[in-house]
């Protein structure tokens, strides 16, 4: 990837970077530690300006993208091996069809095939629930199952982004 | 010195006002400057009653002369020029200059050529002198660098290659600008005769071959000198150094703004290039906004009748130049014909240069005659005109873009 330095006085330093397909991003670092990111689509387009942001905001922002407080994990290597079924972590939005009824009720076993190993509510967890435990929305369920199985669990959950591995990251604050 | 005090305050509320208000549209605040000064200044309009075209009665008779043109004004005033020229000079990019040198070189011959020689045609056309002809083609010559780089900024163009040859171009100015302001200021204060001027013109090199040699041998002692952990201290030895030198320089009959220009490239090969944007950017702001307020009380407005027809005639005919000149920069750099006109526009702007030019011509010519009084009026006007102008066409380039599309193929846009 060639990158592309170059002064701009008064101002501070400007920095293209090839992203490929003739796409560049083009990053503007003032005297006073303000950053601007634009991006160029080809070389014929306007630069259009997606964000700036102070200095020591940039610093953070940088060693997010750098990666040095989060490795992302793709959601489909989150799992623990045991033949074709694996555990997962999976959100329990208030708005599913599961809020409010017991397991029993629900038939998870056979509807989906998925085994409910644990129930994380808030910091309590309730290891190996019963049939008469009733789930409630914002309840993270630990399930045992196939690919598939868990799928089709997923699609019962509610929410509008099942099953992202990257939601709890949100709003994390410095 | 309470008289002094209130003047003082009412010249930097004056200018806060008016920055503000400017500011809101997006325009250069250089222009709103200068007005206010105007406004305010002892020259006319000196009553309310002035400014409006029915009578006010009693109100009519308020005063508008606010602030005289003191000599605690005019020296922040030359504060300003100092600290201007002394960034220019800290922000002067050797390395650009020496990575790009050949295109730098050759849009910067094309836009020197074109305009500066416009600017020596309608000085002989308009029965100048030979030095009020160089001011004059001065001042139309030198862009702004601080209304284009703002301006480029806002639009977004500092990220598009158009950027490059604009920017090469005020690089190109700023060595011309030293090395011109040098000559014309030992030529208009050295006095009459040839010999008189090659002395000052002699004296004035040696000046600032000295300052070159200090500012190209003394980065490691610079460096040292400037260490200091406080913000305060480091503020006042450059602040200290810099004027001292720029007056030094002044008192031996060279141009103090280019004594100022040197002793910013002397700390532009330093670490502290960063720290001065920090901590003497504001001084800067604040002594280049009173330069600009007292250009405008030093103004005297009727003057511009005089002057109306150069004005209309130079603003007409140097905004087609620097359009054409800028227009050919982009071809050197191999942009394409809309980035072009776009470095065509963004050229146009004029600004601080033409007005310290306007200083020294007043200051030459003893505030009178044609070179003391006329040519700073034209370029008070000038630049007033210039400087909107120019951000209006690069604020709406794209609609410009239009009209020469339909222009190269009308078809295409029907």
């Amino acid at each position: 990837m060639t990158v592309y330095e170059t002064e701009v006085p008064g101002v501070g330093k400007k920095f293209e970077l090839e992203v490929g397909g003739g796409e560049r991003l083009v990053v503007l670092i003032h005297h006073d530690g303000k950053r601007e990111v634009y991006r160029r689509s080809d070389p014929d387009a306007d630069s259009e300006k997606l964000f700036s942001v102070a200095g020591k905001q940039a610093r953070q922002l940088g060693s997010i993208i750098e990666g040095a407080f989060f490795q992302p994990v793709e959601t489909d290597e989150v799992q623990v091996p045991l033949g074709d079924a694996f555990i997962e972590w999976l959100d329990l939005h208030a708005d599913s069809e599961l809020a409010g009824k017991t397991l029993g009720e629900t038939d998870l076993r056979q509807e989906t095939g998925i085994s409910v190993l644990a129930v994380q509510r808030g910091d309590h967890t309730h290891p190996n629930p019963d049939s008469a435990f009733e789930l409630a929305g914002g309840d993270v369920l630990v399930t045992l199952g196939t690919r598939e199985e868990q799928n089709s669990l997923e699609a019962m959950l509610g929410g509008s982004d099942t099953g992202d591995a990257t939601d709890s990251d949100e709003g994390q604050d410095e | 010195m309470a008289v002094a005090l209130y003047e003082i305050g009412i010249a930097i509320t004056a200018l806060a006002v008016a920055g503000s208000l400017v500011h809101r549209f997006g325009l250069s605040v250089i222009p709103a400057y200068i007005v206010i000064g105007v406004l305010v200044g002892p020259n006319y309009p000196t009553t309310l009653g002035d400014l409006s075209p029915v009578a006010l009665g009693a109100v009519g008779d308020v005063s508008l002369q606010l602030v005289s043109n003191s000599d605690l004004v005019a020296g922040l005033a030359e504060l300003g020029i100092v600290l201007l020229l002394f960034f220019l000079g800290l922000e002067f990019s050797v390395s650009q200059l020496l990575g790009d040198g050949r295109r730098i070189a050759t849009i910067g011959v094309i836009d020197l050529a074109l305009n500066f020689g416009i600017g020596l045609a309608l000085g002989l056309a308009f029965g100048f002198g030979p030095v009020e002809t160089l001011f004059l083609a001065g001042i139309v010559y030198i862009s702004s660098s601080a209304v284009i780089t703002k301006s480029i900024i806002d639009e977004g163009w500092v990220a598009n290659p158009e950027s490059g040859p604009i920017l090469g171009t005020l690089v190109f100015e700023d060595i011309f600008i030293a090395i011109y302001l040098a000559v014309l200021s030992a030529v208009a204060l050295g006095g009459g005769s040839l010999a008189d001027a090659a002395v000052s013109v002699g004296t004035a090199f040696a000046f600032l071959g000295v300052l070159l040699a200090a500012a190209w041998y003394g980065t490691g002692v610079v460096e040292r000198l400037f260490s200091t952990g406080s913000d305060e201290l480091f503020l006042l030895r450059v602040l200290g150094v810099t004027t001292l030198v720029a007056g030094v320089a002044l008192v031996m009959g060279v141009s103090e703004a280019v004594a100022a220009f040197f002793v910013g490239t002397a700390f532009s090969g330093t670490d502290h290039t960063e720290r001065i944007e920090h901590v003497i950017a504001p001084s800067r702001d604040f002594f280049a906004a009173v330069f600009f307020f007292a250009i405008g009380l030093t103004t005297d407005v009727t003057l511009l009748a005089d002057v109306a027809l150069l004005l209309v005639v130079a603003v007409v005919v140097t905004t087609a130049s620097k359009l054409l000149s800028g227009t050919a920069s982009g071809r050197v750099y191999d942009l394409d014909p809309r980035r072009s006109l776009r470095v065509g526009l963004g050229m146009v702007p004029r600004g601080e240069f033409s007005l310290i030019l306007a200083t020294l011509a007043a200051t030459a010519g003893g505030n009178a005659g044609t070179l003391g009084e006329v040519v700073p009026a034209f370029a008070v006007g000038y630049v007033l005109v210039m400087s909107i102008v120019g951000t209006l066409l690069i604020q709406n380039a794209s609609a410009i873009e239009r009209v020469r599309k339909l222009a190269v193929s009308p078809e295409a846009g029907s």
